[in-house]
């Protein structure tokens, strides 16, 4: 370490000073330098990389190979069958093709919600509120809990609690069939991840909104413009990253989204609330049929992956532009 | 702060080190067996009974100094059947695991060892092998007897005047209505669970054919098909008076909250077996209760049965160590030979046997496996059916059947998606 | 903001602490019926305790070998934490600084790979980590913490690091620093306050996670909270008055950790002043 540490400093401090150097000689400086250069990166970038590759490409690959077969994940038979489970899932499967729109339908649902409120909860509590730092661990509190364990307490709120607000107040609100049907068991999913998200997202957007200049605030104040205007035209583009990162979090946790998904409805009542990874882990464990179940990881996959860097290229540009 | 990249090497490196560790423990575990010392690994997914079983495992151990066990229970809330495959996938495949049977013997067969010869097979009841029974191998050890059917309140049903047990379909509903006219709600209905209607409660209407196996083979080769099938129609006859005559919201009435409107005595029937016992005997001890048939016609003949299988058994890993296998055999047939085995059984595990060499006491396993184990004596069971179905199809027809519930779709509508499931999960 | 606490401050306060009510009713549930008996919990789930079963606490405590287990979540998720900040820090360093399109693609894979989900791939994964030995073994599910969540640690420091002005690095390194002294000197410092956060959201995803111990850990001495948890949940009867008890104890940990926390995220971003 302590040697090539010496090398770095004569490295730069020769390529500071001799500027007027022979050419070959700066040439081969150049070499040894773009190799210390590759040697560095690797050294600061490699061990993540590998518990990274090992971990999560090296499987994700495997699995892919045995999206081309019918393997059923138990028995040593695995026989290829090229297309087949592509055209299976895009001709036949219903269950996919709804699973595929209601995640999406539920996706979209999530992000604005989550992250409106999950803004709206950061502007709250980076006013000059008194109770601002509990009301911070407030908002942040739901997670604590792990999702599955969530999802087996909100059944008991929807359920018990829910029935018991309706016989007090008479509110029909409360009375609905929560989880009994498509529309309650749809809406009990977002109000769980909402209530879980949002103060997550509202971490991000606390410490981004910590970072506007008070300066400017003030100034736009002085300026005559209006707390709307000065939201619109100055908060709004000082977190323009924050934004970034909040919406390609909520993006890929709600199309994720499984936990809750199981122990809240289990994909229930019949079936119309089975969210895209509920449905790929029951086709690979319940119905035993791996194979299928990973091509429709493979599927999920890439139109997930698109949609997350159309959305973190698209964001990047605009911070850029504002 | 220059240390750090030191301190990050040395990290990364004994984590490689640890690494190594672990890799060589794993099959040191394996190898071990060489000194006569071996180590049983068991997996298997009853949290209820882990604790007993480590303490039977660990009694062996004393009688039997050269076995000892790692024993792995996993949690209720995730399938255990995916840590399972899991375990395969890994290589540390356990020596001993359950199954449920029927498909899922066809599942595993590969991963099997045969039981065939073992001691204890004479000594159980010829239909608790059926389910690990496959081309007259023998493949695994039934661990117990479950059943279910209509469980009712006996206090209730004096309330409201019933004198006569309905054994029929017609009696059920006078049954019904007398209790509805008493102000007791008739049945508790949970069809918020997929199983109480796709297993549990569809297998009637499989179970009732006249030959069951001959009709599942039926669907598999698409000579027999469930629309027009008489005993499925009346299977949604039942259901349609359960809840007609049940609690409200049918749908979001879970597990749990079932089984306490039945305890709480609001309802004064269910469709559930002998697992309530415990959750009975926490939310109100000393209930009186039994069991009556789901009847699907007016034949008492043919409708008195309740629904009695094996839910799990025991099944030997083929590819385990020849040393592991011999201890695991070993130690199964000790769990069913043994007089320490047999009262771990029903006192502690509280299980109905699948043997006939052990006997069950009341004040074991309570009212409800009393009632199953007299109407087994009787002859008066059907097997379940649902452990043949595809893999899958249970959660889907359960599906089916709650948009039926939900009057999203007619009989007729039912019936077709019942046989376009099986058609696209068969294999 | 405000220089004076004015009235409409005022009805802001109420309707934040409203807000905040509404997001602890799910919490009145949870230890409300942790201080219930079983029947109780069932029969009158809304209800306050009419008895307080203070016994659930101590048999959840002994039952699920409390100290044990939290030792090993505790030590699983320190050690994963500091192996993430240590390896992500430094590869999101690298990865902002050489300009060059290698760092590009590293990010986006590891930025895509974010979207994967277990499920699918957690059987391929049980097999390659069979063959590295990282089975049963707390250094092997750390190692397996440190690839799930390269990605996300990642993706954070890289939008954050921009932030930081080249200058001061090469201002230190013309000062006779080497790049892993300009690394953990300069820049690591200025990257607390993301490090604070990172380190919270990971530690609340390790210390909470069921799946990945439940597949990697087989030996019951190395089970942690949330695999012991699950013990009170059998095929049929799930054993709430133990599980809410094991709840909340499990949970308070975490909570005095983003308590104490918290303060470090506001006080990083005011006082280290990035731009």
């Amino acid at each position: 370490m302590n040697n090539q540490s010496k090398l770095e400093n004569v490295n730069v401090t020769t390529l500071k000073n001799e500027k007027h150097a022979k050419a070959s000689e700066a040439a081969a400086l150049l070499k040894q330098r773009k190799l210390k250069k590759a040697g560095l990166f690797a050294l600061f970038v490699g061990p993540a990389f590998l518990a990274f590759a090992l971990i999560v490409l090296i499987p994700f690959f495997t699995g892919m190979y045995y999206a081309f077969t019918d393997w059923n994940g138990v028995t040593g038979n695995v026989k290829w069958v090229g297309l087949d489970n592509f055209t299976y899932l895009f001709t036949e499967d219903k269950q996919f093709q709804a699973s595929f729109w209601l995640t999406l339908r539920y996706t979209v649902v999530a992000i604005i919600l989550t992250n409106a409120v999950g803004f709206g909860l950061a502007l709250l509590v980076t006013r000059m509120l008194k109770t601002r730092n509990i009301l911070r661990t407030v908002f942040f509190l739901p997670n604590l809990i792990g999702g599955l364990l969530l999802g087996f307490i909100w059944q008991f709120i929807f359920i018990k609690g829910f029935a018991s607000v309706g016989q007090l107040t008479g509110l029909s609100f409360f009375q609905l069939p929560w989880l009994g049907d498509e529309k309650t068991a749809f809406w009990g999913i977002v109000i769980v991840s909402v209530w879980q998200g949002a103060g997550y997202i509202m971490l991000i957007y606390t410490a981004a909104l910590q970072n506007v200049p008070q300066e400017l605030l003030e100034a736009a104040k002085i300026d005559g413009a209006n707390r709307w205007q000065t939201l619109r035209h100055i908060t709004l583009p000082m977190v323009a990253p924050a934004v970034t990162v909040c919406l390609f979090l909520t993006i890929s946790s709600s199309f994720k989204i499984f936990d809750v998904n199981l122990s809240l409805t289990n994909g229930g009542p019949f079936k119309a609330t089975e969210m895209l990874a509920l449905n790929i882990y029951t086709e690979a464990f319940v119905n035993n049929r791996y194979g299928l179940g990973e091509a429709k990881a493979l599927v999920f996959f890439i139109v997930v992956a698109l949609i997350t860097v159309i959305q973190v290229t698209y964001t990047k540009r605009k911070e850029i532009e504002s | 702060m220059k240390k750090f990249p030191f301190a990050a090497g040395v990290l990364s490196l004994s984590l490689l080190v640890t690494a190594g560790c672990g890799n060589d423990k794993t099959t040191g575990e394996k190898t071990d067996t060489a000194g006569g010392k071996v180590v049983v690994d068991i997996f298997q997914g009853k949290v209820e009974i882990a604790d007993q079983l480590k303490a039977l495992t660990e009694q062996y151990t004393k009688e039997h100094p050269e076995v000892t066990f790692n024993l792995q229970t996993v949690g209720g809330g995730a399938d255990g059947a995916s840590a399972l495959k899991a375990k395969f996938a890994s290589g540390s495949a356990p020596d001993i695991f359950t199954i449920e049977g029927y498909q899922s013997t066809l599942t595993w067969k590969d991963k099997l060892e045969d039981l065939s010869d073992q001691p204890w097979v004479k000594d159980a009841y010829e239909s608790a092998l059926k389910p690990t029974t496959l081309d007259g191998k023998i493949y695994g050890q039934p661990a117990n007897l479950e059943g279910y059917g209509f469980a009712y309140n006996k206090e209730l049903f004096k309330k409201a005047g019933i004198t006569e047990l309905p054994k029929t379909m017609a009696q059920l509903e006078e049954a019904a209505k007398k209790l509805k006219a008493a102000g007791i709600t008739p049945f508790s209905v949970g069809y918020a669970e997929w199983w109480v209607l796709g297993n549990h409660g569809l297998n009637i209407a499989f179970a009732t054919q006249k030959d069951p196996d001959a009709f599942i083979q039926g669907l598999n080769a698409g000579t027999s098909k469930i629309e027009g099938n008489e005993q499925f129609k009346k299977y949604l006859g039942l259901l349609d008076l359960t809840v007609k005559y049940g609690n409200a919201n049918p749908l979001t009435t879970d597990y749990n909250t079932q089984v306490t409107l039945f305890a709480s005595g609001e309802a004064a029937m269910i469709q559930q077996g002998n697992w309530i016992q415990p959750m009975l005997d926490k939310l109100q001890p000393n209930m009186d209760v039994g069991f009556i048939p789901m009847p699907l016609s007016d034949d008492p003949a043919t409708a008195d049965k309740l629904a009695v299988d094996v839910p799990n058994s025991w099944v030997v890993h083929n590819g385990a160590p020849d040393a592991d296998k011999k201890a695991a055999k070993d130690f199964l047939n000790w769990l069913v030979t043994s007089e320490a085995g047999k009262k771990a059984m029903v006192e502690d595990f509280k299980y109905i046997p699948a043997f006939k060499t052990i006997e069950a006491k009341e004040s074991d396993i309570g009212p409800l496996g009393a009632e199953l184990v007299k109407y087994s004596k009787e002859g008066k069971t059907f097997s379940w059916q649902f452990a043949k179905y595809p893999d899958g199809a249970g959660q889907q027809f359960g599906a089916t059947l709650q948009t039926y519930v939900s009057e999203k779709a007619s009989e007729e509508e039912t019936l077709k998606a019942l046989d376009a499931t099986w058609v696209k999960l068969k294999k | 903001m405000e220089n004076k606490y004015t009235g409409k401050l005022f009805i802001l306060e109420i309707a934040a602490i409203l807000i905040g009510l509404v997001f602890l009713v799910p919490f009145y549930y949870v230890v409300s019926n942790s201080l219930k008996s079983f029947s109780e919990i069932l029969m009158n789930t809304s209800a306050l305790p009419s008895v307080l079963q203070f016994q659930n606490y101590v048999n959840a405590f002994q039952q699920m070998d409390y100290l044990k287990v939290f030792m090993n979540s505790l030590m699983i998720t320190v050690a994963s934490n500091i192996l993430i900040v240590v390896f992500c820090s430094m590869a999101a360093y690298m990865l902002v600084r050489t300009k060059k399109k290698i760092s590009n693609i590293i990010f986006m894979t590891f930025v895509a790979a974010m979207v994967i989900p277990f499920q699918s791939i957690m059987i391929p994964l049980v097999k390659v980590a069979g063959n590295f030995g990282l089975l049963n073994s707390i250094w092997g599910l750390v190692f397996m913490y440190l690839g799930f969540g390269s990605g996300m640690a990642i993706f954070l420091y890289h939008g954050f690091m921009k932030g930081i002005p080249v200058e001061l690095e090469e201002a230190a390194i013309i000062d006779g620093c080497t790049p892993f002294g300009v690394f953990w000197r300069i820049v690591f410092p200025l990257l607390k306050p993301i490090t604070v956060t990172i380190v919270i959201l990971n530690s609340l995803w390790i210390w909470n996670d069921f799946l990945l111990p439940m597949l990697v850990l087989q030996d019951p001495e190395l089970r942690t909270i949330p695999l012991a948890t699950f013990f009170f949940f059998g095929q049929y009867t799930k054993q709430w008055d133990l599980a809410l008890a094991a709840l909340v104890i499990s949970i308070i940990p975490l909570l005095i950790f983003f308590f104490s926390m918290q303060k470090h995220i506001i006080k990083g971003i005011t006082s280290g002043s990035i731009k």
